[in-house]
This record gives structure tokens, sequence and C-alpha cells, in this order.
């Protein structure tokens, strides 16, 4: 018996968004990505056409971090002191995009500054050819210390800057608009306070093409759930043509999962939970494909194992049964 | 519209600072200020009161059968408190609000209700909270609520079912449910048992310059399905002015006609329709965004009128 698949046909869609700009556009990279432009829900290819495949950022900090899960440091051990040295290895092991966090101190206490902010980032362009993603450390205050003077530093690379949020947006819009770059506009796992925010950066004035949205979700076992269901509803209501849910959404599941204690540690877990390093990889994997099927565009991923496996089924999603 | 005035309640600092002082003359305004403007009777929510309901809960009833005749509703979840001031009740008939579908609320609250010969508000919670579908919250009432009033042979037209506003910031998807649970109730029994809302819920946690567009709209909704008793805020000029055009169904103004469209088309089971509204208007584009949001077509924002 013939069976008819039903089709959804969706009045809006998501908005297309390319990070970083090539010489010929005004800045360095050797090339861009674009990321969004679905009309329909995630790998519907049978519906329409997913135009842009799903982008994998790796993170990257500005210095040894202190609280990383020891699988990450041994991972990256090499290069884990040299930002520019970090970068080049995150291109090697595939990354589309590199994430850049800029951290509170430097290795030895002292606060973070502008000018090393600076000097990391332009040694970062430098290293790669990638766009880049530039993080503050997440407070407000510092964020806007560190990341305006990197905006100006870096203008007209269509940097994807953060972490812009209710309390800071005005200062990292601002110069996001007077430099050329994108804002990564993060709310706490809420649709409402999502799409808030979003009507008050365009208020602003920074084009919605130059936004990308950060609905924060949980790791595996952590409330992912309660993140796939705002994503989704964001999702849902960019396709039924609300142009204030209609960013290109990015999630951070590499911070998600190796912050969780079946990640994190090795030691005092029980046996049956088996070998570490292959459980950690699982536990950020299956955070990201949870999350890439809820309609992530950006996935910013830690380890060069799950950046290897998610981009294979990225590879096998983007492909027409 | 039989309006139960929402004012005295012990969330707002005044009625908060009046209660501690004792202040009889404020709570006596108050409630002249309610009946005036139309109240049918006045919710009195001083909160818990656990240490001293029952010597509050009489002081307040005396203060207020000083000045007004109509019905007081008790708004706690005090028993000893309620009963302390139902006893001191002279007036009107008093309400009781409120009981839900929990075992230990329903089993208590209908007896004290009976007693005292008052009217009872019934929640459509039970033990696991406020479900989003109007079935269900229908069915409880007609599983829970309904056969408790019947077993203890309660009244019928005494108990008044409130199927529980939520607010649109946040519990945006069951602002519609509620609509359809209180079309929905109205055939729930025979005799069918009142119906009344708290209509200001749906705006709580909104900007405050929203919410009272947000209490009309829904409110023109709730009409649209035969609401016919509510606990709000009864000096609100501009909603009190909605529920004339509606009963009176006045459609002299081009805003009344949107506010009637608006009841109109629920009242049928139909979406309001963007036809409905003349675009060129911004009073009427507002109130076709808030419909928007109230029927969970598009998700709210605190700056959704300015999308």
């Amino acid at each position: 018996m013939p069976v008819e698949i039903p089709k959804d046909k969706w009045p809006g869609s998501v908005r297309k968004v390319t990070l970083g700009a090539t010489t010929a556009e005004g800045g360095t990279r050797g090339k861009t990505v674009t990321v969004g432009g679905e009309s329909s829900l995630p790998f519907l290819h049978f519906e329409s056409e997913t135009p842009c495949r799903p982008a994998v950022a790796i993170e990257i900090r500005d210095r040894r971090p202190d609280d990383w899960s020891p699988l990450l440091i041994e991972t990256w051990e090499e290069v884990i002191d040299d930002p520019a040295k970090w970068a080049k290895a995150a291109e090697e092991a595939g990354a589309d995009l590199i994430q850049l966090t800029l951290s509170l101190t430097d290795k030895n206490g002292n606060p973070n500054t502008p000018e090393a902010a600076v000097a990391n980032v332009k040694a970062v362009l430098a290293a790669t050819s990638l766009p880049l993603i530039v993080f503050g450390p997440g407070q407000a205050e510092m964020d806007n210390a560190l990341i305006v003077p990197v905006a100006e530093a870096a203008k007209g690379e269509r940097l994807l800057l953060g972490i812009c949020e209710d309390k800071n947006y005005r200062t990292i819009v601002a110069t996001a608009m007077a430099n050329g770059h994108l804002v990564n506009a993060r709310t706490p796992m809420d649709v409402n306070l999502a799409k808030q925010l979003n009507i008050l950066i365009s208020d602003m004035g920074l084009p919605t093409d130059r936004i990308i949205m950060d609905p924060t979700t949980g790791a595996l076992g952590y409330g992912i759930e309660y993140g796939f269901s705002v994503m989704e509803r964001l999702r849902l209501a960019a396709l039924q043509g609300d142009a204030m849910t209609q960013s290109p959404m990015l999630v951070t599941p590499g911070f998600e999962a190796w912050k969780t204690k079946e990640s994190k540690v090795g030691d005092g877990v029980p046996e049956a939970w088996g070998d570490w390093l292959k459980r950690a990889i699982h536990w950020e994997t299956l955070t990201a494909m949870t999350l890439l099927e809820s309609g992530a565009d950006i996935l910013v991923l830690r380890h060069p194992e799950s950046v290897r496996r998610v981009k294979a089924a990225i590879e096998e999603l983007m492909t027409p049964a | 519209m039989y309006i139960i005035g929402e004012n005295i309640h012990i969330i707002s600092e005044k009625v908060k600072e009046a209660l501690a002082n004792r202040d009889a003359k404020f709570f006596q305004e108050l409630a002249v200020k309610q009946v005036e403007a139309g109240a049918q009777a006045l919710d009195v929510n001083l909160g818990p009161r656990k240490k001293d309901g029952e010597e509050v809960f009489p002081w307040i009833v005396q203060v207020l059968e000083e000045v007004v005749d109509v019905p007081l509703s008790f708004d706690t979840t005090n028993l000893a408190g309620i009963e302390a001031g139902l006893k001191k009740v002279t007036k009107a008939q008093p309400i009781i609000n409120s009981t839900s579908a929990e075992p230990e609320r329903l089993e208590k609250t209908p007896l004290l209700a009976k007693k005292y010969n008052t009217r009872l508000i019934a929640l459509t919670m039970g033990s696991s909270g406020i479900p989003v579908a109007a079935d269900e919250r229908v069915n409880i009432a007609v599983e829970k609520l309904i056969p408790r009033m019947l077993e203890i042979d309660f009244p019928m037209q005494d108990l008044i079912i409130d199927p529980l506003v939520l607010t649109v910031s946040g519990c945006q998807e069951y602002c519609p449910h509620l609509i359809e649970a209180v079309r929905t109730l109205q055939y729930a029994w025979d005799p069918p048992p009142m119906i009344s809302v708290g209509l200001s819920n749906v705006s709580n946690a909104v900007p405050s310059q929203n919410r009272p567009l947000i209490n009309r709209v829904y409110l023109a909704m709730l009409m649209g399905v035969g609401l016919q008793m509510m606990i709000a805020n009864p000096l609100d000029e501009k909603q009190n002015e909605v529920i004339r055009i509606i009963e009176q169904r006045d459609d002299s103004t081009p805003v009344g006609r949107l506010y009637l469209k608006i009841a109109d088309r629920i009242a049928n089971m139909e979406e309001p329709s963007i036809e409905d509204v003349d675009m060129s208007d911004p009073e009427q584009v507002k109130i076709w965004k808030t419909v928007q949001i109230l029927l969970n077509k598009v998700i709210y924002a605190d700056s959704y009128l300015e999308q």
C-alpha cells in the first residue's frame, strides 16, 4: 500500500547569517561560514532543502584553563599555553569555526586586560584562517571591558561577539554595529526572554542578519530536555513567521557536557560507568547530537574526537535518503 | 459581569502596611471605592496569617461590614482563620476562596463552607498541579470537585469553579486552554456551577504598563465563552468599558466593534482574524497583537507590542 508522507509547508524561515569576512569583504579570513536558512524542522529534506550545514566550533582559551577535565587538558597539552597554536590545532582537528574564550584572570591570578585580550585575538586571527567567535569571561562588566577593544582591533572581521545578555547588550551591540561584527544573544533557557533580547537588540538598529541566538541548554542528564523544548519552540515560532525568533541558534554542548560529573571526573565513580574517556566523549557527542536535532546551527565543542563524530553525523544527516 | 473586587490583597505594600497598623479607615475606603465602582463582592486576601488569623479575620469582617453590605470572600488557606471570620459575618452570604482537588483541602474546606452556608470557590488543581489541557481541568471538576459536593450535599448553586488563569509571561500555552475550559465547564453539570477566574493573573510578571491591555483583551475573549463572574480590579475603567460594550453590544466605536468581534469569534469557536482589524488604527493593532499572544500564536516577550 502506498503511504503518503505528510509534509508541512511553513510560512517562515530561519535567517542566514555569515560569520567571518574575507579580504575582499574587509576582513582577513580565508573563508566565511554561513548558517541558518532552514525552512523546515531539522533535516526534513523531503519538506525543504537545508541550505546550510550546521557548523562545528572548537572552544579554545586565551590561557590554560583552571577548571577543565584532565582529559581535555591532556588532549590539548602541547598547545594549551599558546592560543595561536591551539587555534591552529583546532583547525586541523576539523573545526569550521574557532571559539576563543577570554579568561577572567591571567595565569598568575591578575585580572585580564584589554591589551592582553587584543593581543590574543590578533594572534589567533593570524594563526587560523577560520572565522572567529570571541566570548568574554561571562561577567557583564568584564565582558564589556575586554570585548569592546577586541571589536575595535578586529574591525571588519565579522567576529561573533559574546557574551551579549540583558545586562550588557547595549555595549556589545553598539561595538558590533560600529565595527562590523555579529552578536551572540544569550538568554537563560526561556523562550520569552530569548525573543525579548532579540527585540531589544533589533531596536538598537543592528541588522537582524548579524544576530545569533544562544538559548543556553543543559547537558545530557542535566536538563537537556528543557533546553530541547525551548529550542524547538523557538524554531517552530521562526517557521511560523515570528521575525524575532528567526535567528540561527548557537549552543555550547562542550561546556555543558564537560561540567557534568560523568565527563569531568574519573575517580570515585561507580565502576559500572565504564571507561572514563569513552564515557566523556559519548556525553559530549550525545549532548551535541540532541541539540542538533532540536535546531542548533552552531555547536561549540571541546574534544577533537567529539568533533569528528558530530561532523560525521552531520554529513549523514545532510545527505537526503 | 459579577466582579469580586480584588484590591484588598496583601501583595500590595499599602495593604500590608495598613494591616500592620490595623488601619480600619484604609480598608473601609478601599472597600467603598470598589463597591461604588461596581464590585458585587470583595475578595479579602491577607495571606495565611498563621499566627494571628483568628484575630485578624474577625477584625477585618467587622471593619468592612461597617461600611459595605456585599459578600466577603475569604481568600486564604487558613481554615481556622476563615472560621473565626465567618462567625462574625452578619450581612451577605460570604464566599470561601478556595478549595482545590488536593485531598486534604477537598476533605475539609467544603465541610466548613457547608457548616456556615457560604459559597465556595473550587480550583481545578489536583495534587500534581494545574494541568495544561482544558479537558483535564474540566475532568478535575467533574471527577473530583463536583462529586465531593454531592457527597456532602453541598448546594450546587453555591459552588463556583475556578479553572485558573495563568500568566501569559511564562505559562503562555495555558492561556488558550483556559478559554476552552471556561466554555466547557458550563456544560459540565446540570444545573451548571458558576464559573469565576482571577483575571489579572493573566498579566502577572508583565511590565505594569501592558497589564491592563492584556487583561481587557483576555476578558473580551472570556466573555465570548460566557464568563459571568471574575475576581478583578473594579477600578479599571477601561476594563469596565469593555464589559459594558460587550454586555450592551455597543458597536458605536471602531475599538468597541473590534472587542465585540473578538468575543463573537471566540463564542463561535473561530479564531479572531486580521480582517477584523483596522491596521491603520494603532489601538486596534495593539489589541490584535495581544490576541496573538493570548492565543499562543506568537511567543510572548515583554516588548511584544514593539515587534
